[in-house]
């Protein structure tokens, strides 16, 4: 129903290019996060879905329907503003209804739908009020209500949580993830925030400078990182990332390192003798930050996190990562997979051993 | 339970000598002097002067409300100024605020050009009323431009200011002309602020262009123009170097508005206690819009 | 318009609106300018071009007649010295009346504060306009009349400035000013040297406003000078009108370009900053 198609999108404000070249497929019914730092185009990438800012070059299609040349609000799709964008002279209710009016929806049928709606997300008995007497959650949840009534094929949402403090945020969060399930129907969704990504998500979409680094699931994302961006952009704190003797780079997650009193406490193909630098203790994990062993002081720390919480500031430890856990990136930092580059991959752990 | 026994805390006194103390009243009065001295006491001695006859030179004279009397009941010249004054009003703030309110919007966009009409526009706030009503005053003349354009297009040239029927519109159309830049430049900074999402948001409403207008762009900015309107009719009440510089007043009592007529009974008809009643009457004119105006300024404050 | 696709006809329609668009555009230009440029050139036309009907667009003779009237015999130089001397003393005045009181309204509690502001607020709706005629005579009382001083001391004290920077003063944060006296600075320093500059726009606002409203003062001088000698330039240019060869509007037009002259240089020095002031006092 809902399937979104961008062909050779190319967007540029005056001189400066945001997108170009960009294809991307998101298909009927899914959860997509659009995720990337600020400035990444994320957001411009979602106005060019919704046509409020379409784009300069390319093609987009909704549900196998060209959109490019379409007014925004006759592609079938909502959007919910980051900061709600509700009207703020009309009532609840009026704002609501306002697209429903401008579709000549007839009065009985508009009733029905708003009661409905109200209904589903609780604003049922504030539908009178302005929105100046709403508080910030409610205001959202009319923004919600104004995009979810009129029955799009497709939402767009672009941060919507980021004005809501952060308990609030957590709650919005599963309801909107229910809110999905309910609807089934496409959502697009716009953060730079990675742990909403990940725990919202079918499929996150991360950008970086306008370009998609990598389209997959959260655990794909998070297990099988295409390049170095991906790779610490997604997890905290981010990827260990080093470069090798060969020129190519080695990663491995904080989160996978055992660390040990003994040389010989476990079996790992990557061991370094390291020093404990600064511990922070964050409860369930504890975090270290370590330099290698023999290293001068301005070298580079890598983070540890572990469930142990045993060893002490300027303790002397064992670091410990498994062949599994450890990930090989070309000069180019993309990733180099034992599956696809045989080659490449043994000489990167040949390379290991030397190291 | 047990009871503790609490030293009273000891007091704190801030050392603040009396200097201290005077400081913010040393810093306020020379302002309020001035004010009581120029301002509010002149007033006082103005309603006072509205129960008097004076002529400037001789005594006093303590009339009750005969000034009144004689400004509403005994000669027209009174009524026809309120009268004129009230339909100039009228026309200038529906004019500035039509003008301003569609200029603004089709000047919305950053261009180049935009931003030139919009200083062109508004430069004429900026001058003496006197040297443009002068200018006017040829355009309007009967061999002026303005009859030179209408021969051209062969239509019967007008007498502009000298006709008591359309003098008093030719006064309001400069007004208009001068004032309508600065009136269109604060809508279009307030249009400025109106956030693109609320646009962006109608837009995927599917808003068709007019009823966008007249349901999101008017009410969004409609604190504004009743602030304008109130602002305006202050400033209207107030017409006086237009009329002075180009009619006099006349022709006939066709443009005598209210402080023309306070003007002219007291510097040349030497009536003050007439000049004072009337002034009285525009006084309470006056305060009723300002304490509109700041009850407004109140309740903007807690818009949105 | 056949062989068009749907895309060219409506790039046709765009482009024809544009250019529709432009030609409204330049017309408003033409409608605000003409009226200066009029000024302008009639200053300069001979009084016997200037009765010609239909008018000449432009001089067909140039003459300086009228500015040799203005400067010579009007001997303008006069006005304008007395109109600058009244504006740079009230500005001055302005200062150091106008923002202490600013300062304590904004920052400070004390007794009888909101009195006083009552009385800053009711002037507001006490124009000149009213209260001439007494305040002409209490200066007769004085025995300044013969004194620029009737123009100059009414006019110090200004509701406007003070609510203006009132309202910029205080949205300087209180620990600004807590900083400084903790740096032991005295509140006549704090005042100087922390927060009029850090209000700077709205203070240049302030003295822009005077400068152009005392520039163009035309209702106050009328009814509070008598002597000629004390007159300012726009009762000056007033008085061509009515000088006995009847409407020379050589003469007139060329004293109109001397009195819009200083604020044309001004709006083009500082055309975006004025128009912020503007924009910012409308709004408020």
């Amino acid at each position: 129903m809902g399937q979104i198609e961008l062909k050779n999108i190319g967007k540029t404000f005056g001189q400066t290019t945001v997108l170009e070249n960009l294809d991307l497929t998101i298909k009927d019914g899914e959860f997509a996060v659009l995720v990337g730092a600020s400035g990444c185009g994320k957001t411009t990438l979602l106005r060019v879905i919704a046509g409020i800012g379409p784009a300069t070059s390319g093609e987009l299609y909704i549900d196998g329907e060209e959109v490019s040349d379409l007014e925004p609000g006759k592609r079938g799709i909502a959007m919910v503003f980051q900061n709600y964008a509700i009207y703020p002279n009309m009532t609840v209710k009026g704002n609501i209804e306002f697209g429903l009016k401008n579709n000549k929806v007839p009065k009985a049928e508009r009733e029905r739908l708003i009661a409905e709606v109200a209904e589903s997300v609780g604003l049922t008995e504030y539908l009178k009020r302005k929105p100046n007497q709403l508080s910030g959650g409610q205001r959202q949840r009319v923004a919600l209500a104004r995009a979810m009534v009129k029955k799009p094929k497709v939402f767009l949402m672009d941060e919507p949580l980021s004005n809501l403090d952060a308990k609030l945020r957590v709650q919005m969060r599963s309801e909107l993830i229910e809110l999905h399930k309910k609807l089934k129907t496409t959502f697009v969704y716009v953060t730079h925030d990675q742990t909403e990504a990940m725990s919202m998500a079918d499929t996150i979409i991360l950008m970086n400078k306008g370009v998609i680094q990598q389209q997959a699931s959260p655990e794909v994302i998070y297990n099988d990182p295409n390049n170095i961006f991906t790779a610490q952009f997604i997890g905290t704190p981010p990827m260990n990332i080093l470069k090798m003797s060969n020129g190519c780079y080695l990663g491995y997650r904080p989160e996978k390192v055992v660390l040990t009193a003994e040389e010989n406490e476990v079996e790992a193909v990557y061991k370094k003798k390291v020093q404990i630098i600064t511990r922070e203790m964050l409860g369930s994990e504890t975090l270290y930050k370590v330099r290698y062993e023999g290293e001068k002081e301005e070298a580079n720390t890598f983070m540890v996190k572990s469930v142990e919480d045993t060893f002490g500031e300027d303790e002397h430890v064992w670091l410990n990562v498994a062949l599994e856990n450890l990930y090989f990136f070309d000069k180019g930092e993309m990733r180099i997979r034992e599956n696809d580059n045989a080659e490449d991959y043994a000489a990167c752990v040949e390379c290991l051993k030397g190291e | 339970m047990e009871q503790k026994k609490v030293d009273k805390p000891k007091k704190v006194r801030t050392k603040r000598s009396l200097s201290t103390k005077l400081t913010p009243y040393a810093y306020t009065m020379p302002a309020i002097i001035l004010f009581l001295v120029f301002t509010v006491y002149p007033m006082i001695n103005m309603i006072r002067l509205s129960f008097y006859e004076w002529n400037g030179l001789t005594e006093e004279k303590f009339v009750g409300l005969q000034n009144y009397n004689y400004l509403f009941n005994l000669q027209v010249d009174f009524k026809i100024a309120l009268q004129n004054t009230l339909v100039y009003t009228v026309s200038v703030v529906f004019f500035l605020l039509l003008f301003a309110l569609i200029f603004a919007v089709w000047l919305q966009k950053d261009s180049k050009i935009n931003a030139m009409v919009q200083r062109l526009m508004f430069f004429p706030h900026l001058c003496s009323m006197l040297a443009i009503s002068t200018v006017f005053s040829w355009l309007m003349d009967e061999e002026g431009l303005f009859n030179a354009v209408l021969s051209f297009f062969d239509l019967p040239g007008l007498r502009w200011l000298n006709d008591s029927t359309t003098a008093m519109m030719s006064i309001v159309i400069i007004a208009v002309w001068k004032g309508m830049g600065y009136h269109a430049l604060i809508l279009l900074s307030s249009l400025k602020s109106i956030p693109t999402e609320i646009y962006e948001a109608a837009a995927l409403d599917n808003t068709p262009p007019v009823r966008k207008f007249f349901r999101i762009t008017i009410p969004l900015l409609s604190p504004q123009l009743f602030f304008m309107l109130i602002n305006i009719t202050l400033s209207s009440f107030k017409v006086f170097e237009s009329i002075r510089v180009l009619t006099k007043g006349g022709p006939g009592k066709s443009t005598i508005v209210l402080v023309y007529y306070i003007y002219e009974y007291a510097q040349s008809n030497l009536k003050y206690g007439v000049a004072a009643a009337a002034g009285v009457v525009l006084l309470i004119f006056l305060a009723i819009l300002t304490v509109i105006y700041f009850r407004l300024i109140n309740r903007r404050v807690h818009y949105q | 318009m056949l062989g068009l696709t749907k895309k060219q006809r409506r790039n046709i329609k765009r482009t024809s609106l544009n250019i529709l668009e432009w030609i409204f555009k330049l017309a408003v230009c033409v409608m605000f300018l003409f009226p200066f440029y009029w000024m302008v050139i009639t200053s300069f036309k001979p009084y016997l071009e200037t009765l010609q009907f239909p008018p000449t667009l432009w001089p067909e003779t140039f003459t300086l007649s009228g500015y040799f009237t203005v400067f010579e015999e009007l001997e303008v130089l006069r006005y304008i010295k007395n109109t600058l001397i009244v504006t740079g003393s009230v500005i001055v005045l302005q200062f150091l009346v106008n923002i202490p009181a600013a300062y304590a309204f904004a920052k400070w509690e004390y007794k009888g504060k909101g009195m006083m502001w009552a009385i800053v607020l009711a002037t507001f709706m006490i124009p000149g306009q009213l209260t001439f005629m007494t305040i002409y005579y209490m200066f007769a009382d004085w025995g300044i009349l013969n004194s620029l001083l009737p123009q100059i001391l009414p006019t110090i004290a200004s509701a406007f400035s003070i609510f203006m920077l009132r309202q910029n003063f205080k949205q300087i944060s209180d620990e600004v000013v807590e900083a400084a006296r903790l740096d032991n600075a005295s509140e006549w320093k704090i005042l100087w040297r922390v927060m009029v500059p850090m209000a700077k726009s709205t203070v240049i606002t302030t003295v822009l406003f005077s400068f152009i409203g005392h520039w163009n003062a035309y209702f106050w001088p009328l009814v509070m000078t008598r002597n000629e000698e004390l007159k300012p330039i726009t009762l000056a240019i007033d008085r061509l009108k009515s000088l006995e060869q009847g409407m020379n509007y050589t003469d007139i037009m060329a004293g109109n370009v001397i009195l819009v002259l200083p604020v044309v240089i001004l709006f083009l020095l500082a055309s975006k900053k004025i128009i912020q002031a503007m924009a910012y006092r409308g709004m408020k």
